[in-house]
């Protein structure tokens, strides 16, 4: 009964928001794949924003790259990448595991690790 | 500032600074993931007191939690204090130009997509500098939010029934 009461003080545009963020951000996951489309085993390590290793994710290696904060440990084994170990202070990069596609991005120590598609910045034009 | 005001905005900054030290001791199964739960006491202040009380909650909430925590001018400071300012504006300008509208729920919506909006843009501007990897991110912080936007918004309203029951 209790929860009844309170969404009968939620209004129509409450459910207008509700439903266009839902559409908006399941439709951005259809959009995330389109981009992702292109899939290759292309694999790149930016630190800052700038370029540091193209590898492939077919060939298992480890390498060492350096941020801000120290060195970041990037694996790549059985088709797939993970940052091994980072020196920055809440380790999400590291959580995050094995990745196949997608991103792994690690904010303090400005690593960016992206899967599958070429270095290509086309959309900064369409976004600005 | 009435002192009236300097007292609410006291007691609620230690309930908002209460409530986001004690949500990061919930397990979640994505480590980025905050509910916002602070965000309850920012919006009912934006309804009952107005956005000066609500505004200065946040402020002081993301500088005294970010001391306490340990990420005091770190990168995820910045992107606490750009999520804190644009969502409490965000439901403050809801809550006057459409306040019969938007109920607290559709308001906490909003906050939580300025929120991640505003954090999204600082960490591609200041951070991440790659559009296509912000593209991945963005729909699933999105879609999170909608969830803990909508969890924060009924408690809301079911907060200010409370009250308003209580005051008569």
């Amino acid at each position: 009964m209790k929860t009844l009461n309170i969404l009968k003080e939620t209004t129509l545009l409450d459910w207008v928001l509700f439903v266009f963020l839902l559409i908006m951000s399941i439709s951005g996951f259809f959009f995330a794949r389109i981009l992702s489309a292109n899939q290759s085993d292309l694999v790149t390590v930016e630190v800052k924003g700038k370029m540091v290793y193209r590898l492939s994710l077919l060939q298992d290696t480890t390498v060492n790259v350096k941020g801000p904060l120290g060195t970041t440990v990037i694996e790549i084994k059985d088709g797939r990448v993970r940052v091994k170990d980072s020196p920055c202070p809440e380790k999400i990069c590291v959580k995050q595991g094995w990745t196949k596609h997608g991103a792994i991005v690690c904010v303090p120590n400005k690593v960016v690790v992206i899967i599958g598609t070429d270095n290509n910045r086309t959309l900064d034009a369409i976004t600005g | 500032m009435q002192s009236q005001d300097k007292l609410r905005i006291a007691i609620l900054s230690a309930f908002a600074i209460a409530l986001h030290a004690a949500e990061r001791l919930i397990p979640s199964p994505i480590p980025w993931l905050r509910f916002g739960l602070a965000n309850i006491v920012v919006l009912l202040s934006i309804i009952l007191y107005g956005f000066r009380v609500g505004i200065t909650i946040t402020l002081i909430r993301i500088l005294v939690g970010s001391i306490f925590v340990g990420t005091f001018l770190g990168p995820g400071f910045l992107l606490s204090l750009s999520g804190g300012i644009i969502s409490t504006t965000a439901m403050y300008l809801g809550s006057i130009l459409l306040g019969n509208l938007l109920s607290p729920f559709g308001l906490s919506l909003l906050g939580s997509f300025f929120h991640n909006l505003a954090q999204l843009t600082v960490a591609y501007v200041l951070f991440i500098k790659r559009i296509d990897a912000v593209m991945y991110l963005a729909p699933l912080i999105l879609f999170l939010g909608i969830i803990t936007g909508s969890i924060n918004g009924i408690a809301t309203i079911a907060l200010l029934k409370k009250i308003r029951e209580d005051e008569g």
